[in-house]
């Protein structure tokens, strides 16, 4: 298909299998959501290999629940060569989740849906 | 007693079962707990340092030509009890922990060790372990033969509208399957006394746990160490003690070592 002029946003499967399985067809970013948990970021970073091994994009960490300089150390420290961006841990995406809402249309200006306003605008702006 | 709890990714399957395998060690059953995810993750959560080998080539063989079955199988004269007792890992309280490895870039790596752990898990003999299964998040695995081991399934719920959505999918898998199994649900992340009710109205599945938000659960898993050994005392690790208290009464099979 032809998507010149429009924006794709896919939402892959938890873990690796998806990215496993994708043929050589690129995209602009691909972004890897990771926790400040060990578990999370060794996940993230094996994602990381696979994008890169198989050079589908290029890599932007969004450091997601981050509660503390701590967190983003551990995460940053992780991927030493990727842009991190982090994004709180807000209990308004907490709340919108709980009732199936969409985060942007129950809380636009939370601290976390502003994160994701400004990543997107840097994506546009970049990709 | 074959447990294996299934959700959606990020649910909290692997800190649970973690849990649960080794409070039902301390308890005195043999315990087996098997890793389907080809993700780090209940390694974690046992306690156990993650370790991406698969079953090694030694425990392995090609199906010759001119026979009928799968393309790999265990090597002749290894029996499925024997492979647990020497390739599983031995965590603490005595579990022992069974994963086919972990995937790095190339999940063809891991074919041969697939193979011959579906093996292993389909052939081991019913009353030798309790076998505890954390299944890789979302429908794939649990329903195409992964979680044929067992006979109930605990979904792990979280309050939440895409969750819920999810659960009653697997629910729905989970019962259409040509055997009788038990599907029950355990709600994670309670925040609210009505959360429990709310998630077995909306799935229509039994609620057999509800583990509440725990900021000390929470702060074992960002810390990778095992709730158990992190936050021993946690109302996290009190809930899935209860959850372990209630399925062993429901389990009479259940083998108890002296």
């Amino acid at each position: 298909m032809d998507f010149s002029g429009q924006v794709v946003v896919a939402d892959l499967e938890a873990g690796v299998g998806t990215l496993t399985r994708l043929g050589d067809a690129g995209v602009d970013k691909v972004l890897i959501i990771v926790e400040p948990t060990p578990k999370s970021v060794e996940v993230g970073s094996r994602a990381a290999a696979i994008v890169a091994d198989k050079s589908l994009g290029e890599v932007v960490v969004v450091a997601s629940r981050v509660q503390s300089d701590d967190d983003l150390a551990m995460i940053r420290k992780a991927f030493p060569d990727h842009q991190v961006v982090p994004v709180p841990d807000d209990p308004a995406i907490v709340a919108a989740d709980r009732d199936g809402q969409a985060p942007l249309d129950t809380a636009p200006d939370a601290p976390a849906v502003q994160a994701l306003t400004a990543l997107a605008g840097d994506l546009l702006a970049t990709a | 007693m074959r447990v294996a709890f299934v959700g959606k990714g990020g649910a909290g399957k692997s800190a649970i079962s973690g849990t649960f395998a080794r409070l039902l060690a301390r308890r005195g059953h043999p315990v087996l707990a098997i890793d389907s995810d080809p993700l780090p993750g209940m390694a974690y959560s046992l306690g156990l340092p993650h370790d991406d080998a698969p079953l090694p080539d030694e425990a392995i063989e090609d199906r010759p030509d001119d026979e009928e079955g799968p393309r790999y199988r265990l090597r002749a004269g290894l029996s499925p009890v024997e492979a647990v007792e020497r390739y599983a890992a031995t965590a603490p309280d005595g579990v022992r922990f069974l994963q086919f490895g972990k995937v790095r870039t190339d999940p063809r790596a891991l074919f041969r060790s697939q193979f011959a752990f579906r093996q292993i898990i389909r052939e081991l003999p019913v009353d030798r372990w309790d076998l505890v299964g954390d299944l890789p998040g979302g429908t794939r695995q649990p329903f195409t033969g992964w979680g044929g081991y067992a006979d109930t399934f605990l979904i792990v719920v979280e309050p939440m509208a895409k969750s819920l959505l999810s659960a009653r999918r697997l629910a729905r898998l989970a019962s259409s399957g040509d055997r009788p199994v038990r599907v029950v649900a355990v709600a994670n992340k309670v925040t609210e006394a009505v959360d429990a009710e709310h998630i077995s109205r909306r799935t229509g599945l039994e609620v057999v746990a509800a583990v509440p938000l725990d900021p000390v659960f929470a702060a074992a898993e960002r810390a990778g160490k095992a709730p158990l050994d992190a936050a021993p005392d946690s109302a996290g690790v009190q809930a899935v003690s209860s959850l372990v208290d209630r399925l062993e009464k429901e389990h009479p099979r259940m083998k108890v070592t002296p």
